[in-house]
């Protein structure tokens, strides 16, 4: 059944609204199981701490209904719930701090939590902007959310398709995209799972602190980007 | 290769490692029990990516990573670059390593680097501090567009006094924090107390400062008298800001007046930080953010005033005023007493703000009273201790009767409010008493029923000075109630006490005339004895004079 293959069950929500020369960017995780009153109640206590004129209030609570919405449009169906390893990419910009990660994740571990994860990495690599451990999280969820959501797709092409057990196994492996290691290749019995030296580099995270110059300059260009 | 705790001396040609004793099971060959249950994920052979193999591989790994050097602390990053496999996994792993202290047991412990990482604690909260973050965090970011006519009016926090200037911004405008800043170093002195530190001399700006209008250069008035202005400025460019009672009274020192200043506010605009700070005219809106959180009932107030449903202001502002007023209580008589009610009564229509008192906001406001822990009830019972119970009756009834002959109000809602007083101390049959007892001194209050009935309907237009008073009569009312609850406790134990009494002489009675019962079984049978002794006695008797009339003696000489 679908959920996010995480400990809590939160849905990752982004808001991106622009109205009367102001524009309010955001990114949190919510509760679904959280009752819809309080969406409206949350958009105003957001709107007032922030003091942004009230026409945000509505946009903003439009914005987080539809995307609970369509969370839980996917919640009835089924997902494939085979064991899946995905890469997790990870390259954020958190006010002066720069992330580039990449690391293994795996998917049907429903007891895995990217708080914690984003905590230790916090920890381990010194960060002390506050509000770079809740963007890695955000992060991770975002992605595992649209994995789960392709994994959807994928469950509900096999039922089409009305292959076998077999069948379904290969053609998962094979549809998740890139997605998906292939487990036996990596875990292969004589094959070792410590990395050679020379990829390393490649799983490391990298944390880079900016100074203010180029965080308007990448501003400008994001923002270039997303109009 | 690596030697447990107590046995460090057998190999000296290998390298030492210590690891607890509590670890002493693990071995490099082989996987011990408790990594198994611990890691069942591994053993069940659920995955072909979860073997023992697999685990073994990882957990040496990690175990000679760390061996690399043994001082420092090993980081659950520097591992799962190398290691592939799922993350959340390897996590499991590593801390499996860490408790056991199979891994960085000698290194250094994290807990030396600044308070903020601690992962134990919130990210909001450093143990007794508060951090509290003006305007909006950065990544939420309210921005103008670039064409837009509007322009963006930006809350600009306090600057941070030590002289470098920083300036927080949420937006694009203004100097954004410099690199590595910690937000506690920002934000920390916004909490603390710190006034203005000048410039160019380096002390305490206590009194007053001159700004320096192109900058943010700060020195104190010493500095300017003196011509210190530091190097390219000159004595036009700066602005003279009075500190005078800010800084003294900056953050740490909050009089009575106003705390009850800062509670109404509260009261009346809920979340609204501006306009409470408005209000409380000698304190920044973190000041009050931060009072309010000290105070013991803040968090009540923060969480439920928008709703208007908050309970404490009353008994706050009455145990702000009574602490002042407690030095000069000793050795009151009932007159003072009566004074101090109307003092109470008096200050707070000086306040003048209004207030919200709903039946259930006096439900909760009643359990801080009863707990003993409102200063004014402590009054009473210091007072009532010092002088006779007369004496304190007296005081009692007075000040009820004074309440009560101001207002129609008090009565009207206590005797609306049945249930408030059930909070788990007191009986509902207490409820009637402090009614009654309001009554009897309140008999003239029949006329002014049809107004209280409207006066009802409109509770939330109540202005505070009745407010107030109904809440000293709620307070009384509950000491009374109490009171009443003590005495009846009292007598329950008198009735108890005699009747063990009565019992006792009871049983000391029965035990006397069981005692003569015996005396006198005893002393019939000693009768007897003696009755039988007499028989035999005068049997001998009778045998000797035969005898002696047998052997012819002639006369009997008796």
């Amino acid at each position: 059944k679908f959920r996010m293959p995480t400990e809590d069950n939160l849905v990752p929500i982004r808001l991106d609204i622009e109205t009367e020369g102001q524009r309010y960017k955001d990114a949190f995780t919510w509760n679904p199981s959280d009752p819809d009153s309080e969406v409206v109640v949350f958009a105003k206590r957001t709107v007032r701490d922030l003091k942004l004129p009230p026409q945000f209030i509505t946009q903003i609570a439009q914005s987080i209904q539809t995307q609970l919405t369509e969370f839980r449009s996917y919640e009835g169906q089924d997902m494939y719930t085979a064991e899946k390893i995905v890469p997790i990419k990870l390259d954020l910009r958190v006010n002066h701090t720069l992330i580039k990660d990449h690391f293994l994740w795996d998917l049907n571990n429903y007891e895995s939590d990217p708080e914690e994860f984003a905590r230790t990495f916090c920890n381990d690599m010194g960060i002390e902007d506050p509000e770079v451990g809740p963007a890695v999280a955000f992060a991770i969820r975002e992605q595992l959310y649209e994995i789960a959501i392709q994994s959807v797709a994928s469950a509900r092409e096999i039922k089409i398709s009305k292959k076998g057990r077999r069948g379904a196994e290969h053609a998962i492996s094979s549809k998740g995209g890139g997605n998906a290691l292939d487990l036996m290749k990596l875990f292969r019995y004589n094959s070792s799972v410590v990395r050679k030296r020379k990829e390393w580099y490649v799983y490391e995270p990298i944390v880079d602190i900016l100074s203010n110059e180029e965080v308007d300059a990448l501003e400008a260009r994001e923002d270039r980007n997303t109009r | 290769m690596e030697m447990p705790q107590y046995d460090p001396n057998t190999k000296p040609e290998f390298e030492l490692y210590t690891i607890p004793s509590h670890s002493s099971w693990f071995r490099w060959d082989d996987i011990h029990e408790t990594e198994r249950t611990a890691l069942k994920e591994f053993f069940d052979g659920s995955s072909i990516s979860r073997t023992p193999k697999i685990y073994k591989e990882y957990r040496d790994f990690m175990i000679n990573k760390y061996r690399e050097e043994p001082s420092r602390r090993l980081t659950f990053t520097q591992v799962r670059k190398s290691l592939v496999g799922d993350v959340s996994l390897l996590h499991k792993v590593f801390r499996l390593l860490d408790e056991w202290g199979l891994i960085n047991f000698g290194a250094v412990s994290r807990g030396d680097d600044s308070d903020n990482r601690d992962s134990s604690l919130g990210d909001t909260e450093l143990k007794n501090q508060v951090k509290i973050e003006e305007g909006a965090p950065n990544g939420v970011r309210v921005v103008a567009l670039p064409n837009s006519l509007k322009p963006i009016s930006v809350p600009n926090s306090g600057a941070d006094g030590s002289g470098n200037g920083k300036v927080v911004v949420a937006g694009e405008t203004g100097v954004k924090l410099p690199p590595l800043t910690s937000y506690l170093d920002v934000f920390g002195d916004l909490v603390k107390l710190k006034g203005f530190k000048c410039g160019s001399c380096g002390e305490q700006c206590n009194s007053g400062c001159y700004e320096y209008s192109k900058g943010s250069f700060v020195i104190c008035e010493k500095c300017f008298k003196n011509g210190n202005y530091g190097e390219d400025k000159s004595k036009d460019d700066f602005r003279f800001s009075d500190l005078g009672g800010n800084s003294l009274t900056h953050g740490a020192t909050w009089t009575e007046a106003e705390t009850l200043l800062l509670l109404e506010s509260v009261m009346r605009h809920g979340d609204n930080w501006e306009l409470v700070a408005q209000n409380v005219p000698t304190k920044s809106k973190l000041d009050c953010i931060s009072k309010l959180i000290e105070l013991p009932f803040g968090e009540f107030m923060m969480g439920s005033a928008h709703e208007m449903n908050s309970s404490s202001c009353p008994t706050g502002s009455l145990n702000s005023l009574k602490e002042g007023q407690s030095a000069s209580s000793e050795n009151q008589n009932d007159v003072k007493m009566e004074d101090q009610v109307h003092d109470q009564m008096n200050e707070s229509e000086q306040n003048g703000d209004a207030a919200t008192e709903e039946p259930p906001a006096k439900r909760k406001r009643i359990a801080p009273l009863s707990d003993g822990g409102s200063s004014l009830i402590k009054q009473v019972a210091h007072i009532s201790t010092m002088v006779g119970p007369h004496v304190t009756a007296a005081a009692a009834e007075a000040a009820v009767a004074a309440l009560c002959n101001e207002s129609s109000y008090p009565r009207e809602i206590f005797d609306g409010d049945e249930d408030y007083l059930a909070n788990g101390l007191l009986s509902p049959t207490m409820v009637s008493d402090p009614e009654r007892a309001l009554q009897v001194d309140a008999s003239k209050m029949e006329e002014n029923q049809s107004e209280t009935q409207d006066a009802s309907s409109e509770k939330n237009d109540v202005p505070l000075n009745l407010r107030i008073r109904t809440a000293t009569a709620t307070a009384l009312g509950a000491a009374a109630a109490n009171a009443k609850l003590l005495a009846d406790q009292e007598d329950r134990e008198i009735e108890h006490l005699v009747a063990i009494i009565i019992e006792t002489q009871m049983k000391k009675l029965h035990s006397k005339i069981n005692y003569f019962d015996d005396l006198e079984l005893i002393m019939e049978k000693e009768y007897n004895e003696m009755m039988q002794l007499k028989e035999c006695l005068v049997e001998e008797r009778i045998d000797v004079l035969e005898r002696a009339l047998k052997t012819g003696v002639s006369k009997w000489r008796s």
